[in-house]
């Protein structure tokens, strides 16, 4: 009996072995990060065996790196900042061609309310070196007389200026740009499941291993809460929001999304989302957008095809394009 | 007259053989009577042909039930045309941890042991080889261990009633003169 | 009568390996039924994702597989397949699921239906990316 108690003790521990054993863990995605463009770039890969896309990762930081050196207007060897420094013609690369070609086609369909050639305004409200003031009116009617869109002429990869002074400033379109990039680079190399986030604004490259991505969009009043979630594959997702860079002085809070036709902080929209095919294009229209206000920024989500977004009025009101009706959830 | 004639041990030999060949035939056959009959649940079965490997276990010993099991899976796979399927493989491995439980309870155990726990191992040993089989080859996914309380409870189920039905037939057959004699151990 | 005839025909150690037997499935029943309730299903074929949804809505979803069509459906948060083309209906027998990490396999069909849950979303707050 003994013996017998002891098998049937072995064969009940050797049951339970096997129902109790650990699932096995499947192999995680590779993430890295790197802080780019003053923000923290975070590459994600949820393809099986991960690990051996390291090399694409790295690929595609640098392609990130090498955009940023083009196109960053703190960098003095950067084209934008030749363009600022030039009085003539400027030869540019491809790629900075591309991206003011696209900014002045998201100008020309937003009437002007995105505009890459913010240079001099910014500059003023200096949100980007991170000692935000207040100009004075005078200072932002100068800045405006010598910025605007029209005042740039691109051709045959040159760009002229109309007007001496004025600053081009991408911020609103060359991270876009950059993600779409690293997209590429890592699609080049057999990527078929990864996201691109650059502080906020990505891109998805496939879905997430057998599921969609889920995007959280950050509730402009609540940090830390939630607005909705989305659930895409292979799309650019950009908020902009009007939380991000913020003064107060006397009262008044005054924000970094910058309307071209006055010179001051939009004020139509807290934040807006913008679903679109490339990062470069939904960064570009979700400035567009908030600039408008929820009326015209939603009619110019609705009038391009292949555009999605979620627009958070000044009052708080919330509006969503219908094409986003399936993948969007309210928490 | 004739049978003083012969050597007892070789007779000895030859009968078991014999049943031994009769328990196998009749392993497949209900084996394969089983496969055919319309069922509400195919995918659950009795698994009566097992009481042929209990009954053989007691009668013979663990060899019998391990020849009478893997001459039934192989061959009943030949007539149902199933040899080398996916399905075959999960009989086979379902088949050999069930006689391989069956054989070492009884050896372990020896008297203390009756066919009905014999028959209820040897089912608790048949889902384990089978989802074993199914999670290796076939599913690849550990949710497959989340049906493993539903079949050990239809297996155990079953492996009560085959025990149950095997030990009738071993009163039945110990009854019988060619069955009386003989050693349980191998 | 008759059963107290069968019970009297086990020794004493078949009587208690067939309680622990039983024990035992009951505590594997236990031990998946305290898993946490799933929030979407997925089907697959050979690894490739054939369709997702969230269990909150009722539907019904028709897969293809190497076989034909085999319709699935999704009601008060479970998954269930109707209907299969394979030869002994495993997957229709399987019945329902509604838990993390359960599946239904339909082994001829190729196709591999299962439930995920929180945990398989990464992250605790639902979601895999923030948008700011």
């Amino acid at each position: 009996m003994t013996r017998a108690t002891a098998t049937l003790l072995l064969l009940a521990a050797l049951l339970l072995a096997i129902t109790l054993l650990p699932p096995r863990e499947p192999e995680g995605p590779l993430i890295r990060t790197r802080l780019l463009m003053g923000t923290v770039v975070e590459i994600r890969i949820e393809d099986t065996e991960s690990a051996r896309y390291d090399a694409a990762v790295t690929a595609a930081f640098a392609e990130m790196a090498a955009i940023e050196r083009r196109m960053s207007p703190h960098l003095p060897q950067s084209e934008i900042s030749r363009i600022a420094a030039a009085t003539g013609t400027v030869g540019l690369s491809a790629d900075t061609a591309e991206v003011l070609q696209l900014a002045h086609d998201v100008a020309e369909a937003s009437n002007g309310a995105f505009d890459a050639t913010l240079g001099q305004l910014i500059r003023l409200w200096g949100f980007a070196e991170g000692e935000p003031r207040l100009p004075t009116e005078e200072e932002i009617a100068a800045a405006l007389a010598g910025d605007g869109a029209s005042r740039l002429m691109i051709a045959d990869g040159r760009v002229a200026k109309v007007v001496a002074p004025l600053a081009i400033d991408l911020g609103g379109i060359a991270k876009g740009y950059a993600i779409d990039r690293a997209v590429s680079v890592l699609a080049a190399a057999g990527v078929r499941h990864a996201s691109v986030n650059a502080g906020g604004d990505m891109r998805l490259l496939g879905d997430r291993s057998g599921r969609p991505w889920r995007v959280g969009i950050r509730h402009p009043r609540k940090s830390g809460d939630i607005l909705a979630t989305l659930q895409l594959a292979g799309k650019a997702v950009v908020t902009s929001g009007d939380y991000e860079r913020v003064f107060e002085l006397d009262g008044v809070r005054y924000h970094h999304i910058l309307d071209p036709r006055t010179g001051y902080p939009a004020r139509g929209c807290q934040a807006v989302t913008v679903v679109a095919d490339r990062a470069a294009l939904a960064d570009a229209v979700a400035t567009a957008v908030f600039v408008l206000g929820p009326g015209k920024g939603l009619a110019l989500l609705e009038s391009m095809p292949d555009l999605e977004g979620v627009i958070v009025a000044a009052d708080g009101n919330v509006s969503v394009t219908p094409g986003l009706r399936g993948v969007l959830e309210w928490p | 007259m004739t049978s003083s004639a012969v050597d007892p041990l070789r007779l000895e030999a030859e009968r078991r053989r014999i049943f031994l060949a009769l328990f196998s035939a009749l392993a497949i056959a209900l084996h394969t009577l089983e496969f055919l009959l319309p069922s509400p649940t195919p995918w659950f079965r009795l698994g009566i042909a097992n009481i042929l490997a209990v009954v053989a276990l007691f009668l013979f010993g663990g060899r019998a039930a391990w020849s009478v099991n893997m001459t039934r899976i192989v061959v009943a796979s030949l007539f149902l045309g199933t040899f080398l399927s996916p399905r075959f493989f999960l009989s086979l491995s379902g088949g050999i941890l069930a006689t391989a439980a069956m054989t070492a309870s009884r050896r372990l155990a020896g008297e203390g042991i009756g066919p009905v726990g014999v028959s209820v191992l040897g089912a608790a040993g048949h889902v384990i080889g089978q989802m074993l089989c199914a999670w290796l080859l076939l599913v690849r996914h550990d949710g497959i261990w989340l049906l493993l309380p539903l079949f050990m409870l239809l297996g155990v189920a079953a492996g009560l009633v085959n025990g149950l039905a095997a030990g009738f037939l071993l009163d039945v057959l110990r009854k019988s003169p060619p069955f009386a004699v003989g050693g349980n151990d191998e | 009568m008759a059963v107290n005839g069968f019970w009297r025909r086990l020794t004493r150690l078949d009587r208690i390996i067939v309680m622990l037997l039983f024990a035992l499935c009951i505590l594997l029943f236990i031990a998946v039924g305290m898993r946490p309730p799933g929030r979407s299903v997925r089907v697959t074929a050979e690894g490739a994702t054939l369709f997702t949804a969230p269990l909150e809505r009722d539907r019904t979803a028709e897969l293809t597989g190497p076989l034909g069509t085999t319709r699935m459906e999704i009601r008060d948060g479970k998954v269930r397949i109707v209907s299969s083309p394979c030869p002994y209906k495993v997957c229709i027998g399987m019945g329902d699921i509604s838990h993390a990490g359960e599946i239904i396999a339909c082994v001829p069909n190729r196709l591999l239906v299962q439930i995920l849950g929180d945990e398989a979303e990464g992250k605790g707050p639902g979601y895999d990316l923030l948008s700011r």
